[in-house]
């Protein structure tokens, strides 16, 4: 009996060992398969992660080939002789302006066939801004913005009506017009001024106000119902001629922007110390025409310092 | 050129090339009518839009068509007064509140073209304040309620007081009064002494209206 016992104790001891080493395979077996997977989940990973590149690298070759392509299609519109469709001069779209950005704003005055030697000088940069002047306006009427829009299609314009009055006639013809801002005389009626900057808003361009002789211009702003989105800071063409010592107030741009969310455009500035000074000063545009550049030629010269400059 | 000893009924031209002349059909041909290229007209349809109306306007009147550029100058007053002679205008205007330079360049350019220099007092609360100021004095002095003023704000009048004023210092300006809505703002307008009457909303809205108050005015003053 007590053999028997002792056999069944060694039995079981036996059987407890085979157990043992029966988990423990188990346990090696469960280790090894998952190491397995996990090599193969990494290289699937790894495989993964190559062909995204290879995808986004044919997409990027794509892209250079479409500049390229866009190149060289300007390239070919710009000569008038082939092609008798307007000539599209530009290529940057822009409507509406970016904070912390600084613009230069070239303003067209003479007659239509000198504006587009100018638009065809200008560098292409949605930095710069294009102009159609009041003697352009009164001489041409909107057939002026239609003309230059056409000239300049992506660029962003403006039209200077300087509107002192009938507000919602002239905004209503210059957005249909294609212009993307509009001009309103700081001195006009304060009514005008409320619903010159209303009909902006309702036709989605940009509303400047026009400072040439108001002496304080945050009083006229502290008047409105709505801040405007651009002020400009502005000594005339006259005044500046006859009266040399005229300064354009450079410490206002710094008050008025303390108080109102606006973009603020000096204008009468006729040395390039003077624009540096408005840049310096924190103008976010800065105006010139023809009497600043002088000749046709001269344009890029200036507009390309001016880029340089606001680098 | 206007004389002193009249009076006169200007008509603002605001709507369209088309309909300016059916309008201009309607009216009784008077040297003592003159149209007025409205600013809105002028930007609309630039120089051709002046000439356009002196033509029309010729057609009825021969060389005593007078037709008035409402350019409202602000600045370049020499460049604006060029585009207004060129285009035929007889006379031209001026803001009261522009540079004081660009109003004498503005003045200087008009005698020198020999055209009519009208200074537009809209906006301006002393208009003999700006008239001390000048080297030389403007030919009319227009004195102006606003459209949009008027139209926010009912209250604002047509300066009427200011007209004995001007006229007691410079008697040689002829004096122009702008916003009169209705023929009974258009005869207290002359009554006041004013020589000439700018008339516009009531022909906007109705052309047979405008023709009334024309040939009432006319009758008027015979």
């Amino acid at each position: 009996m007590k053999k028997k016992s002792k056999d069944k104790g060694f039995l079981f001891f036996i059987i407890l060992i085979i157990i043992l080493i029966i988990i423990g395979g188990l346990n090696v077996l469960i280790l090894i398969l998952s190491f397995v997977l996990s090599i193969s989940i990494i290289i699937l990973i790894l495989n993964f992660i190559d062909s995204i590149k290879k995808f986004l690298n044919i997409n990027l070759d794509a892209n250079k080939q479409k500049t390229v392509k866009i190149v060289e299609k300007e390239s070919v519109n710009i000569n008038p002789e082939i092609y008798s469709e307007p000539i599209i001069l530009r290529s940057t779209s822009q409507n509406k302006l970016e904070k912390r950005q600084k613009y230069l704003h070239i303003a067209l005055n003479n007659n239509l066939t000198e504006a587009k030697n100018i638009i065809s000088e200008i560098p292409d940069s949605h930095k710069i801004l294009i102009e159609v002047g009041t003697p352009l306006i009164k001489t041409y009427g909107i057939k002026a913005i239609e003309e230059i829009k056409s000239y300049a299609p992506n660029n962003y314009i403006i039209a200077d009506n300087k509107c002192v009055d009938l507000a919602p006639r002239e905004v209503e013809m210059f957005a249909l017009a294609g212009a993307n801002a509009s001009t309103c005389m700081g001195i006009a009626p304060v009514e005008t001024i409320n619903s010159f900057i209303k009909e902006c808003q309702k036709y989605n361009i940009d509303s400047i106000i026009d400072m040439m002789n108001v002496p304080n211009p945050l009083l006229v702003l502290k008047k409105l119902k709505a801040a405007p989105n651009i002020v400009m800071l502005h000594r005339g063409v006259d005044e500046t001629h006859f009266s040399k010592e005229k300064q354009i107030p450079y410490y206002q741009i710094k008050q008025i922007k303390g108080s109102y969310n606006v973009f603020i455009a000096v204008a009468g500035g006729d040395t390039i110390q003077e624009i540096r000074r408005a840049v310096f000063n924190d103008a976010d545009i800065v105006v010139v025409w023809k009497s600043f550049y002088k000749s046709t030629k001269n344009i890029s010269k200036v507009a390309n310092l001016f880029l340089d400059e606001i680098k | 050129m206007l004389s002193k000893k009249s009076k006169y009924l200007q008509i603002a031209f605001n709507k369209s090339l088309e309909e300016v002349s059916q309008m201009i059909n309607l009216l009784p041909p008077s040297p003592k009518i003159i149209l007025e290229a409205g600013t809105p007209f002028i930007k609309q349809y630039g120089k051709e839009g002046i000439g356009f109306l002196k033509e029309i306007w010729s057609q009825k009147m021969g060389n005593k068509a007078y037709v008035v550029a409402d350019l409202k100058t602000m600045d370049r007053g020499e460049r604006e007064v060029k585009i207004a002679a060129s285009a035929g205008a007889n006379a031209a205007t001026c803001l009261g509140l522009a540079p004081i330079e660009t109003i004498n360049e503005f003045i200087l350019n008009c005698k020198k073209l020999n055209i009519d220099s009208m200074i537009d007092m809209l906006g301006v609360e002393f208009p003999f304040e700006i008239l001390q100021k000048l080297k030389t004095l403007p030919d009319v002095v227009i004195l102006h309620r606003g459209v949009d003023e008027y139209e926010h704000n009912k209250q604002k009048q047509v300066p009427y007081n200011q007209i004995h004023r001007i006229k007691g210092t410079y008697n040689n300006v002829l004096i122009s009064t702008a916003g009169a809505e209705s023929a009974r703002e258009v005869l207290s307008g002359f009554f006041n002494d004013s020589n000439i009457v700018i008339v516009w909303r009531s022909f906007y809205e109705n052309p047979q209206n405008t023709k009334e108050i024309a040939e009432e005015f006319l009758k008027l003053i015979k």
